[in-house]
């Protein structure tokens, strides 16, 4: 009998240090020599879901509050809510809990449609402003924000999480399942000079911690 | 060469030498050194030859603007010297020589120059016609410069960078830096550009005072070290600038020092205001042969010697109409040059100190006096000067001709955003009349020279470009205009054109060998305008881009013409600084998808082709026409990955409404569990895109598309609904599910060995949907479809699950030696049974009916307002359309290739897809053939390229030509 | 790329991240009395202002809103209202 696995786009060369199987899912907590950052963090086994609705603004039908304009999102409990456009938003959770997915039919879970990673650390918008033209570091949004736009000119959801003046910080993003190993390469290339390496989820547990204990931006 | 060593303007590391290899020998330079002063420093004074008349060219100026000083290094050609810096073990060749630069065997050409008057190739080579191919081959060789392999491969590592900054400013001389400074003190995001290694401009080398005991070049480092220490200042140094566009968007390269990440990288800027502050150029100084080596402008000589610790020769003569040639004649003095003579153009306005400095050293000072000739081949060995009318001569010998008439705003940068232009009588100067939006210039390009001037222009333009973003409030802006109001203004410039000579080797573009003859020859022939005379002459159209004849070609048509009309500069376009295509490439990242099963597929021996943006698998082995994987699906049971397909959630109160709008078919009465296969029109009435749609809640629909449609479908949805106002919501499936294809009369014994549910044909039959589960934890859901014509079940399976999935059906499978086919099987299988694919079987012309898919479209939804609709209606009874028909070759032998055309006297069609079947042994096919020639019977002939007049014979039949009734996948 | 254009989900973006959707021609006409040049002018006939126009772009590379802007077709800048013509 052949054993069930559920495989995520992504898979690094690096050596695996500390891994567990959850959901069927290979984790890997650790990889060896993760460096001292910036870090890239595979999230391709967190569950996220889109919640479509034309009242979506009324938290009674669906059961959850989601912010009132687009680019917004509330980071809440390891829930990350993105309003995406007048009638749809996204949520991707952080965390490491099993998830229920609501019973309204405005939600699709959508875990499996895109690529799921995390870049984070220093000199972290160092490595992103060789992979699009939009404004990450813009001062004019406070984080957490969503931007919608292209990296490497594929269309990706982009949250950016936290971000000083000397360009460290994080932001994580998803786009199209196909393109992971394109991406993946070609952000391991561009940030190649700065020292960016593949972690493990606990690199990015503990990052995320980090970030809703501050007070953001 | 010995090298002037310890004062603070030196650029180079005498305790750091690099070499280079140069005609077989090497020779030492220092960091800091370019290519070219290092080898001006062993002594090298003829770089190339000439591109018409061979002529030698020396080391004219310093910052690339003529392609005199172009070689090839380290095999790649026309490498700019003078902006390249030494690295240590660069190797270096003369260009356009045959022979040695010092003994070119093309150098008679020189005498020669009478047969070849402005534009004599569009006169002289091409009467009688005939001789016109055998000249343009031997002008192909002869012209040109650098040359370069086919098979050249270019090194180094090339990359890109977006950046948006709110002040943008381009130049790092002092007007750039102070409106930097000023920017940055807002705490906006500023960028600086500046093409040399370091910031400094026009200011680095020279030791003239900028204000008490402070000399220029310290206050430039005072400046540069308070830009550096800016925190919200980015500053690029070896980055030219090289395009403007709308909205403010900069483009740039980069040159990387030798420990950035990369060779050279493409720079790009939003940016909501932009300073140019790119200062001036020289402007020649034309009389004849006024390109001899030996012959060097101010800003070169001067620098050779402050930057670069090289005394440009032994005795000079200077030729010069402004301050800044007296500067840089007492500088040179001072520091060991004999100066035979200044002559200087103007009769009057010199500055008192710089004339009283030179007196007290006894230099000679002729005024309204300029150099006529320029004598010595290989070298300068002598100067004619003459007085501004000719009338009086006097011979001096020289190795060294510093020759310039004045100054050139970089204008390059403002042309490219359109600013408007206009020629400034009193400095001589084209400048702005009108910038575009958001845009300021500084500093020297706008005519000041005094230092004070060009640091409060600076100030402005920093305080005008915040005040356009909103940052800062006219009232600060007036008060820095009035205070520089109080500064000196706009020089007057010298006026001067030519010197007073006949021009027959005056040059007024190095790169072309253009003359003043040339020009005069062309005006005299009718060319009136400088754009024309650009063309017709070449002048300006060289590697340097106008850099040595942008200004005086204007000027001297207007003053030969006799124009009442300023003169106007030619234009300019981007890039305005060469470069590889590599950095244009920058990381050109190659993005692509792959699906689920890519590492298995690969695994398995498939040979994958880029289809759209997918990779996928097209063969299993090396047979190219799949007999074993075809046969296999046919009599077995194959596995196809089919992931690409598009997938959607389409649910919402309206969402039958969208379906309706979009697909042809009445979607109201699907019923759940049964698949319904309809197709989308566009505005035409043409296919483009089938699938299937699937019932799966009350207004909750899945839908499948092609692979090639996938993308575009939710815009495609959104866009014929736009005016609408309906919910509905939809939901990119595509990735998030693989699909795997079971196709075969042995599928269903494998299957049902995983699936938990019965999948017997009472229980799901044909046109089927069904949704269970694998090992009770995989969510699979089911169709039965016959795109191939056997046995098929479509699993689609979340993607994470897929592999899992695939391994199974393998194990499951391996008493029956099941095995993977690709698309080149699935193409063959599927025109078997005459299914068509979109694009191959369809094209722009081709509507849902010549398709023979008429029986999809509900002509009764008229109130949906279907897209297509309309035209399907007007367009039914048109004559001599499109049709699509089955082909059966009279010679089984062999099918016509793809795209072969169906003939009579014109092209009547052609053939979309055609096999010799393995199936049925027959060569068959599917085309497109005008209406006339579709009905079963009719008789085609069909033209195949190179077929050497011998067209193949066919007659068309009935579709498909496999399993007409469809049996096998009824199964 | 010089182009900007201002998505209304996104704010203001390159001109690469979008695809262009035609001139501005209303919604479909009823198909009852719509002769085969009508409907094709509508398809396929652009005014092809020298000014400003109204016309349609879908944000491919973002957010996938399809909106409607106005542009100046002689400086290929988007304007704010159709007033804004010089």
């Amino acid at each position: 009998m052949t054993d069930i696995q559920r495989y995520s786009p992504v898979t690094f060369e690096s050596s695996v240090k500390e891994s567990e199987v959850r959901d069927n899912w290979k984790i890997v907590l650790a990889y060896q020599n993760e460096g001292p950052g910036p870090w890239l963090v595979d999230l391709g086994h967190k569950t996220r879901w889109d919640l479509q609705d034309s009242q979506i603004d009324d938290p009674s039908q669906s059961g959850l509050s989601v912010p009132s304009s687009p680019g917004t999102c509330f980071l809440a409990e390891k829930k990350l809510i993105n309003r995406m456009n007048r009638t749809q938003t996204a949520i991707w959770h952080l965390g490491i809990e099993e998830t229920i997915i609501p019973d309204f039919n405005g939600f699709t879970d959508v875990t499996e449609s895109t690529v799921f990673l995390a870049l984070f650390g220093p000199d972290a918008f160092h490595v992103a402003e060789k992979l699009t033209a939009l404004d990450l570091m813009d001062p004019a949004r406070t984080t957490p924000f969503l931007l919608q736009g292209p990296l490497c000119h594929v269309p990706c959801q982009i949250v950016i999480l936290e971000r000083h003046a000397d360009m460290s910080g994080g932001f994580i993003m998803t786009c199209s399942r196909g393109y992971a190993d394109s991406m993946v390469q070609a952000v391991l290339d561009s940030g190649r000079e700065f020292g960016l390496r593949p972690a493990g989820e606990t690199r990015f547990a503990d990052w995320v911690r980090k970030v809703q204990n501050q007070t953001s931006n | 060469m010995k090298r002037l060593r310890q004062f603070p303007t030196l650029h180079i590391d005498t305790n750091e030498t690099r070499s280079l290899k140069y005609r077989g020998k090497s020779l030492q330079g220092f960091a800091g050194d370019t290519v070219a002063t290092a080898l001006y420093a062993n002594g090298i004074r003829i770089f190339s030859r000439s591109l018409k008349y061979h002529r030698p060219r020396g080391l004219y100026n310093l910052d690339g603007e003529s392609s005199n000083t172009c070689m090839e290094v380290d095999g790649v050609p026309n490498v700019r010297t003078e902006n390249t810096l030494l690295k240590d073990g660069m190797v270096v060749k003369a260009q356009n020589v045959k022979g040695s630069v010092d003994h070119d065997l093309m150098a008679f050409i020189d005498k020669l120059d009478w047969l070849m008057p402005a534009g004599f190739y569009y006169k002289t080579m091409h009467k009688p016609a005939a001789v016109w191919p055998v000249a343009m081959k031997a002008i192909r060789k002869a012209a040109g410069v650098g040359t370069i392999s086919a098979d050249y491969k270019v090194k180094g590592r090339y990359d890109e960078i977006f950046l948006t900054a709110d002040v943008c400013v381009i130049g790092g001389g002092a007007a750039g830096m102070m409106a930097a400074l000023t920017a940055a003190e807002s705490g906006v995001r500023v960028i600086v550009l500046e093409s040399r290694p370091h910031l400094g401009g026009c200011w680095d080398y020279r030791t003239g005072a900028y204000k008490e005991n402070k000399p220029l070049f310290a206050r430039a480092r005072e400046l540069a070290g308070q830009v550096e220490n800016t925190s919200n200042i980015r500053v690029f140094k070896q980055t030219s600038m090289v395009g403007a566009y709308n909205n403010n968007l900069i483009t740039a390269f980069q040159v990387g020092k030798s420990n950035d990440a990369f060779t050279e990288r493409y720079v790009e800027i939003r940016s909501k205001s932009v300073v140019v502050a790119t200062g001036c150029i020289e402007r020649p100084l034309i009389f004849e042969n006024n390109e001899r080596p030996g012959v060097m402008q101010v800003a070169c000589a001067h620098r050779l010697a402050r930057s670069y610790g090289l005394l440009p020769g032994e005795a000079a003569v200077f030729s010069i109409g402004h301050d800044l040639g007296l500067e840089a004649a007492l500088d040179l003095f001072d520091l060991g040059l004999k100066i035979r003579c200044v002559a200087d153009i103007r009769e009057d306005g010199h500055d008192a100190g710089l004339l009283a400095a030179l007196a007290e050293r006894k230099i000679p000072v002729l005024k309204g006096w300029v150099a006529a000739k320029a004598h010595g081949c290989k070298q300068v060995t002598k100067v004619t000067l003459a007085t501004l009318d000719g009338t009086v001569k006097r011979h001096i010998p020289c190795d060294l001709l510093v020759a310039s008439a004045g100054h050139t705003p970089v204008n390059g940068p403002l042309i490219l955003a359109q600013t408007n232009i206009a020629y400034d009588n009193h400095s001589g100067f084209f400048l702005p009349k009108k910038l575009p939006e958001k845009m300021f210039s500084a500093g020297w390009m706008t005519g000041r020279s005094h230092p004070q001037a060009i640091e409060a222009s600076g100030q402005v333009a920093g305080l005008k470009a915040l005040a356009a973003i909103g940052v800062t409030d006219k009232t600060a802006v007036f008060a820095a205009e009035k205070e520089a109001a109080a500064l000196p203004g706009i020089d007057r410039g010298c006026k001067l054109v030519t010197a007073p000579v006949k021009g027959r080797k005056s040059f007024i573009c190095f790169d072309e060998d253009t003359t003043i003859k040339n020009i005069k020859q062309a005006i005299d022939m009718g060319f009136d305008v400088p754009e024309l005379i650009k063309r017709f002459t070449s002048a300006g159209t060289g590697p340097g881009q106008g850099g040595i004849p942008g200004h005086n070609l204007p000027l001297f048509v207007s003053k030969y013409t006799a124009s009442a009309s300023k003169p106007m500069p030619t234009a300019v376009r981007p890039p305005l600084v060469p470069t590889l295509l590599a950095t244009y490439a920058g990381a050109h990242h190659h993005m692509f998808k792959r699906t689920p099963l890519h590492a298995s597929q690969k695994k398995g021996g498939g040979i994958f082709r880029n289809i759209g943006v997918w990779q996928r698998a097209r063969y299993f082995s090396s047979d190219f026409d799949c007999k074993d994987e075809i046969l296999n699906v046919r009599n077995n049971v194959g596995l196809l990955d089919s992931s690409t397909l598009g997938k959607f959630r389409i649910f919402g109160p309206d969402a039958l409404k969208a379906l309706q709008r979009l697909y042809v078919s009445d979607m109201s009465k699907l019923k759940q569990g049964r698949i319904k296969y309809s197709a989308m029109c566009n505005d035409d009435g043409c296919v483009i895109d089938d699938g299937i749609v699937i019932k799966r809640g009350d207004n909750d629909y899945y839908v499948t598309t092609s692979s090639g449609r996938a993308g575009n479908t939710v815009e495609w949805f959104r866009y014929h609904t736009r005016y609408d106002g309906w919910q509905y919501h939809m939901v990119n499936l595509t990735d998030a599910m693989g699909v795997i294809n079971i196709s075969g009369p042995n599928a269903r014994k494998v299957l049902k060995k995983i699936a938990d549910a019965d999948i017997s044909n009472n229980a799901f039959p044909f046109a089927g949907y069904r949704e269970f589960t694998v090992k009770n934890t995989i969510p699979v859901r089911a169709m039965r479809l016959g795109f191939v014509g056997e046995l098929s079940f479509e699993l689609h399976v979340p993607s994470s699950y897929m592999q899992s999935v695939w391994d199974m059906l393998m194990a499951a499978g391996a008493e029956f030696n099941i095995k993977n086919f690709g698309l080149e099987a699935q193409n063959v299988l599927r025109m078997e049974k005459g299914h068509i694919i979109l694009g191959q079987e369809s094209e722009q012309r081709t509507n849902l009916l010549d398709l023979g898919l008429g029986f999809l479209w509900d002509r009764k939804k008229t109130a949906a307002k279907t897209v297509g609709a309309v035209a399907l209606r007007q367009a039914e009874n048109d004559p001599g359309r499109f049709k699509l028909v089955g082909i059966r070759m009279q010679d089984d032998a062999r099918a016509p290739r793809d795209g072969a055309l169906i003939v009579d006297t014109h092209v009547r069609g052609y053939v979309a897809t055609a096999r010799k079947s393995f199936t049925t042994g027959e060569a068959v096919g599917m085309a497109l053939v005008e209406s006339q020639l579709s009905k079963p019977g009719s008789r085609l002939e069909i033209y195949e390229d190179e077929c050497n007049e011998i067209r193949l014979q066919a007659r068309v039949v009935p579709m498909p030509f496999y399993d007409p009734d469809g049996q096998r996948m009824k199964m | 790329m010089a182009l900007t254009l201002t998505c209304p989900i996104c704010g203001k973006r390159n001109g690469y991240e979008f695809r262009y959707g035609g001139e501005d021609k209303g919604s479909r006409p009823d198909e009852k009395g719509l002769s085969p040049a009508d409907w094709c002018d509508y398809v396929h006939m652009n005014t092809c202002t020298a000014g400003v126009q109204k016309e349609w772009w879908f944000h491919r590379d973002g957010c996938g809103a399809w909106f409607s802007t106005y542009r100046n077709t002689l400086s290929n800048l988007e304007v704010d209202r159709p007033e804004d013509s010089t």
